[in-house]
């Protein structure tokens, strides 16, 4: 028969095959490459702001893998299932990356008067007159002064991580216990880590939405919009649910992984995709469709920065890349349980990602509203992200080497060895 | 339509679900293809066994996937013709075709006719409703279809179908019992 109808069992070894060193190591020269890119970009162009704008696009694609793993993290703890057990340790390892993340922070709070119009600017009036800002921004950002202040940024910014690293720090903790934990039931655990995830997830998109309006939502002072933090919510739950689909799906090709990844799981995991694909069109399009409706001058210049002066195509290709290629492959069932055709589909929702995130962070400068434009130090866009996240993921090579790759000690581990039709 | 006599097909009865799916897999190799297997819940990996992911099996997702976008078309084209032709109304300065409205609407379409089709369409597909099945007709599989047991049925009109050689198969697949079905 070329179905087996025997339990798979788990090798004795669960740690990350040694192929993950391999990918750490390329990883690394990725990222040495694009670093010395950025660098000879720099010394020709001399347009430090440049690499801080870049640098904010790496800061929050980084954070999406980061924070989004520990979110689904948290998710799969209140929902169960056993794609959860199959995605468990790739998600903690995605979340032990906070200290790396938090050190990429660092730049841009120490060098916010060189990114954010409002810490440039000391005296709005002043700056006014002097024609340096509008009066709709010197307005703004007088009236929003005990907020967008450089001491708050810093005072927020670091408080954000130790909220974040409090919740990863147990989540983690709890979870290696549980591995050898021979006295505790799976009641006690399943109960511990629902009441963290639970709380956990409303602190998760609180927190979060005060992350996007510091980080990114404030280089356009003048401008919100109550949609945003759930859009970064969204989208980092899609970037996250990408890679780490990807990372298992790659991983599926060595034990320990190789032993306990099902199509059934593999199927699952591609639906959930999908729910995602639609969730984050879903945010995108009702924030236009307010703003649309609403037809207010001070709101629709968001828009109009971001579609005009040559950004429209970008806008739509992001369009085609967010939605139209992953929604209308995943509507396959063929395709999700296939394991290339579904990694190539993660590509191209993590290329989305890089995508989008341009097109949220590059029109807020004077330079590239209203105006897409190739100049030597655009692309920093490039260059500096891209180190970023390569940086990023050769870290994540490392965590994920830390512990064994199987959560041991789970009800849903004997269910998930085996077979798909053995149901009697 | 004038009654069916004759033999519906032949009918082994199994005790687990495992050996259900070897007995498909092993007819369908044997190359069977008018079959069908009956359980008390639903097992996927029997219909996978019996050749379900073949292309030409897929008819459900194509009922719906056409449902959707059908339900779609229209909805927009609706709301196109209303706001440009029949009934144009200036709404604070809009254009006549606003497109951003009209999603809405039209995805609730897609959603809700893609959800008919399928419902729908998988009750055509299977015969549904069926007042009369000559399964029934078997003592057996009254009993143990919605309870305990795990039934192939190989159909008559299968080409590859004769009541000698498809019963000596289906006993060589250790089911409890084969029996024939009359129509």
């Amino acid at each position: 028969m070329e179905m087996g109808y025997h339990e798979n069992r788990l090798p004795a070894d669960l740690s990350a095959p040694p192929a993950v060193l391999r990918w750490r190591l390329r990883a690394l020269s990725i990222a040495a490459v694009f670093a010395v890119l950025s660098g000879i970009d720099l010394l020709i162009s001399h347009r430090f702001d440049y690499v801080l704008r870049g640098w904010l696009m790496g800061l929050m694609i980084c954070l999406s893998f980061c924070l989004g793993g520990l979110a689904l993290l948290m998710v799969q703890w209140v929902t169960g299932g056993k794609w959860g057990l199959l995605l468990r340790r790739p998600l903690e390892a995605m979340s032990r990356t906070l200290p790396l993340v938090f050190l990429m922070f660092l730049p841009i709070a120490i060098f916010a008067k060189r990114l954010y119009i409002w810490a440039k600017v000391i005296d709005p009036q002043a700056a006014f007159r002097a024609g340096i800002i509008d009066a709709m921004q010197a307005h703004a950002i007088a009236y929003k002064r005990p907020y967008l202040n450089v001491e708050g940024f810093w005072i927020r910014g670091v408080a954000y991580f130790i909220i974040f690293g409090i919740f990863v720090y147990f989540l983690n903790r709890w979870s290696l216990q549980r591995d050898f934990d021979m006295n505790h039931g799976n009641w006690f655990w399943q109960k511990r880590f629902e009441n963290l995830s639970g709380p956990g997830l409303v602190v998760y998109s609180l927190v979060l939405t005060g992350m996007c309006v510091d980080w990114v939502m404030s280089l356009d002072p003048t401008w919100f919009s109550s949609m945003y933090g759930f859009m970064f919510i969204v989208s980092q739950g899609y970037a996250a649910l990408a890679l780490a689909v990807l990372m298992v799906l790659a991983l599926s090709q060595y034990e320990p992984i190789q032993s306990i990844f099902r199509v059934t799981e593999q199927h699952d995991l591609g639906k959930l995709l999908f729910a995602f694909v639609m969730l984050n069109i879903y945010m995108a399009f009702s924030q236009y469709l307010i703003i649309w409706s609403g037809n207010l001058p001070n709101e629709i210049r968001w828009y109009m920065d971001r579609i005009t002066g040559g950004w429209g195509p970008i806008a739509g290709l992001d369009f085609l890349f967010h939605w139209v290629l992953p929604f209308f492959l995943l509507l396959s069932r063929d395709l999700k349980r296939n394991k290339r055709r579904l990694a190539t589909v993660c590509c191209i929702m993590l290329f989305a990602r890089f995508w989008d995130t341009w097109w949220l962070i590059a029109p807020n400068f004077p330079e590239d509203r209203r105006n897409l434009h190739f100049s030597m130090p655009e692309l920093q866009y490039i260059f500096v992200p891209a180190a970023m996240v390569a940086l990023w993921m050769a870290y994540y090579f490392t965590t994920l080497r830390t512990r064994g790759l199987v959560a041991l000690n789970d009800p849903h581990l004997p269910e998930i060895l085996e077979p798909e039709h053995a149901h009697a | 339509m004038p009654v069916r006599e004759g033999i519906y097909g032949l009918l082994a009865e199994f005790d687990t679900p495992t050996e259900l799916v070897v007995a498909a897999k092993a007819s369908y190799n044997a190359g069977y293809r008018r079959m069908d297997c009956y359980t008390p819940y639903p097992v996927e990996e029997a219909a996978e066994a019996m050749g379900f992911d073949e292309p030409k099996e897929k008819a459900v997702s194509r009922v719906c996937l056409l449902g959707g976008i059908l339900g779609g078309l229209a909805m927009f084209t609706l709301e196109s013709w209303i706001s440009i032709w029949a009934y144009p109304l200036n709404i604070a300065g809009r254009g006549k075709f606003s497109w951003v409205a009209f999603i809405v609407p039209a995805y609730e379409w897609t959603i809700l006719w893609a959800g008919l089709c399928a419902g729908f369409g998988m009750l055509a597909l299977n015969r549904l409703p069926a007042p009369y099945h000559p399964l029934f007709n078997a003592p057996n599989f009254r009993n143990g279809a919605t309870s305990d047991k795990f039934f192939l049925c190989l159909e008559a009109d299968d080409p590859r179908f004769s009541v000698t050689d498809t019963r000596s198969l289906l006993e060589s697949l250790h089911p409890v019992s084969v029996v024939e079905v009359e129509h």
